[in-house]
């Protein structure tokens, strides 16, 4: 029986998994720094997923956008330092200037380097992290290399106790809600013009072509959609979780590796993917860094060369392609 | 004054840049012959870097001598590399051979970390000084830069005058058609790959006569950014469009520096770094083929 809701099935499982997520860690004494890891993992794969799962092109850069993000709210916060009426608007003005950094880096890297194929676009944005943060400490903007600490100014704009409240739970929360909202957009586009737009990219960018699509105009949006969700989750997860930004920690290439490792073991372009990526790498190096410290990236580089070798759809690829024409299969795509 | 600083920091560009041009030959011999984009060639730098760390610091001997030792170690990876991993992706879409050849630097990078330890290391190679009246010149240096022409002229003879070399530019100018023709390709894609990896791991060892005391487990990563600058000025696809690519890239690289320091309240070392990744977006936004056209 199919009804007007049914293309929205998908999205079941990824609400009760962040439901789940949250109610464990609010409830099992000592899960909730895990858990905030976890949700800082689901948030960054759902938003790369939006552009390396949809259209196959890989951002080597990418967590420069979580940098600027991260950047938009530290200098709203600290910019807006002398208006504590603006109260819990501060963090408001944050996320939109994250956004708005974030766009505008991202549309000048896409409209550069996306009119051209994947080779030379993945090449591109391979010195976008550095190249940012070089300019930052280069041309000291923003303090430079001495970085910003906002820690007093929060304080001041939201009082000691509304604060640390944000700092501890609240930040978190907002991750969580960022990557529910990833993944809804994520679905949004799938089932909408662009998203059939970037399948047909996907397998064949000159058929795409000749058949009348304007396959830059749909990379793009991809690319800042995908953008301005990292820079909400560097803005949350980086600037409001711990109020203070330096550059060679918020451009390191580690948390670009984390992301293609999430994805790409979840499974790219499904939707449930980047979640299963986040929990099964999350977990798995959670206890990594207790039983065998300092191996977790070798043995994740050994996983994912052995994942592209011999199934590159991902573990939610595989349950998609089994569960097909199931009673599970509608709600996995 | 200026113009003092300047005339010895393009002596000093030429050399280093020679070097560069040598260290991103075989990024685009990979991507000329396979059309794979190694990703990871910054990490390949580095296994040089520590294998000339390893003759030198530890068995006492003459770092030239570990350029055949590198390269041959360069070899064995690239050889192991290709039949694991990258032969099985040839046909794959793009983003799984890029996505392998980051991991396997990541792989490398941690595997390196894991023996060595991540602390920065190296070594001084002291044989002399060359005074060249605008800027003095250490002799390790003029060797390193000597040792990347020679290394560049022997894949010149080996392309025009051996039926490997011409194997690999017939695969390189139509793969149907050297396939064909009976030219073994898949032997030239392993082959290549190899050579590739054995030469990036190589030109590791000529570039620590440059870095005194940066020799790390995560080096590499700064190492990719200016090959990937290097290889588009020269084309992406010609290593000899890449070897010049390397001189001009070390000429502006020296000369930006000079400029940079010239103005005050800004770090001329990072701005330097931030200008060749603007070199990059610029080129690929005006001339994505390639500014310098070799043959």
């Amino acid at each position: 029986m199919k009804n007007r809701l049914s293309p929205y099935y998908p999205l079941l499982p990824v609400f009760v998994a962040y439901f789940a997520l949250f109610l464990v860690g609010r409830n099992v004494e000592g899960t909730w720094q895990l858990v905030a890891t976890l949700l800082f993992y689901c948030a960054l794969g759902q938003a790369f997923n939006i552009f390396l799962g949809m259209t196959g092109y890989v951002d080597f850069g990418y967590v420069a956008f979580l940098g600027v993000g991260t950047y938009g709210m530290a200098i709203a916060i600290t910019g807006l330092a002398n208006f504590p009426q603006l109260g819990l608007g501060i963090v408001a003005i944050g996320f939109v200037l994250a956004i708005i950094m974030a766009t505008l880096l991202s549309t000048a890297v896409g409209a550069v380097a996306l009119r051209l194929r994947g080779a030379y676009f993945a090449i591109a944005t391979i010195g976008v992290n550095e190249g940012f943060r070089f300019l930052i400490e280069g041309a000291n903007l923003w303090n430079g290399s001495s970085g910003m600490i906002f820690t007093a100014q929060l304080n001041e704009i939201l009082g000691r106790d509304l604060a640390s409240r944000v700092m501890t739970l609240w930040a978190d929360i907002l991750v969580l809600f960022i990557g529910a909202l990833a993944a809804v957009v994520t679905l949004l586009y799938m089932k909408s013009k662009i998203g059939y737009a970037l399948t047909a990219l996907r397998e064949d960018e000159d058929a795409a072509k000749v058949m009348g699509i304007n396959v830059t105009k749909y990379k793009i949006t991809a690319f800042i959609t995908s953008a301005s969700f990292a820079g909400t989750v560097g803005a949350a997860a980086w600037a409001l979780k711990t109020p203070y930004v330096f550059p060679p920690e918020v451009f390191e290439i580690h948390y670009t590796i984390e992301a293609i490792i999430i994805v790409m073991l979840g499974g790219a372009g499904t939707l449930l993917g980047p979640l299963v990526g986040a929990l099964i790498y999350g977990v798995s190096k959670y206890y990594l860094s207790i039983f065998l410290p300092g191996v977790q990236l070798f043995i994740f580089a050994l996983v994912i060369i052995f994942v592209i070798v011999t199934f590159p759809e991902g573990v939610v690829g595989v349950i998609k392609r089994k569960t097909r024409n199931t009673a599970i299969g509608q709600y996995i795509i | 004054m200026l113009l003092e600083q300047l005339s010895g920091n393009l002596i000093q560009g030429v050399v280093l840049g020679a070097v560069y041009g040598m260290a991103t030959m075989g990024l685009s011999l990979i991507f000329g012959v396979l059309k794979v984009v190694n990703v990871g060639h910054g990490a390949f730098v580095m296994v040089g870097a520590f294998v000339t760390l390893f003759f030198f610091s530890s068995l006492g001997l003459n770092p030239f001598i570990a350029i055949p030792a590198a390269f041959l170690v360069g070899i064995l990876l690239g050889l192991a590399f290709y039949y694991a991993a990258i032969k099985k992706l040839l046909n794959a879409p793009e983003l799984a051979t890029l996505l392998a050849t980051f991991s396997a630097g990541v792989l490398l990078e941690e595997t390196v970390k894991m023996i060595f330890g991540s602390e920065y290391r190296g070594f001084n190679w002291d044989v002399g000084k060359v005074d060249l009246i605008v800027t003095a010149l250490p002799m390790s240096k003029i060797f390193a830069a000597l040792g990347s022409v020679a290394i560049a002229l022997l894949l010149y003879v080996w392309f025009k005058r051996t039926r490997a070399g011409s194997a690999m530019r017939s695969v390189v100018e139509d793969s149907h058609g050297a396939r064909v023709c009976g030219v073994n390709v898949d032997g030239v894609y392993a082959m290549s790959f190899a050579l590739g990896i054995g030469l990036t791991v190589a030109s590791g060892v000529l570039l620590t006569m440059f870095i005194p005391v940066g020799i790390n487990p995560y080096m590499g990563g700064g190492y990719t950014l200016k090959a990937f600058v290097i290889a588009v000025l020269g084309g992406l696809s010609s290593p000899y469009g890449a070897f010049f690519g390397g001189l001009v890239f070390g000429l502006i690289e020296n000369t930006s520096y000079t400029l940079f320091a010239f103005i005050p309240g800004v770090e001329p070392f990072s701005l330097t770094r931030f200008l060749s990744f603007l070199i990059l977006l610029i080129i690929l936004l005006i001339r994505p083929t390639g500014i310098i056209k070799a043959k």
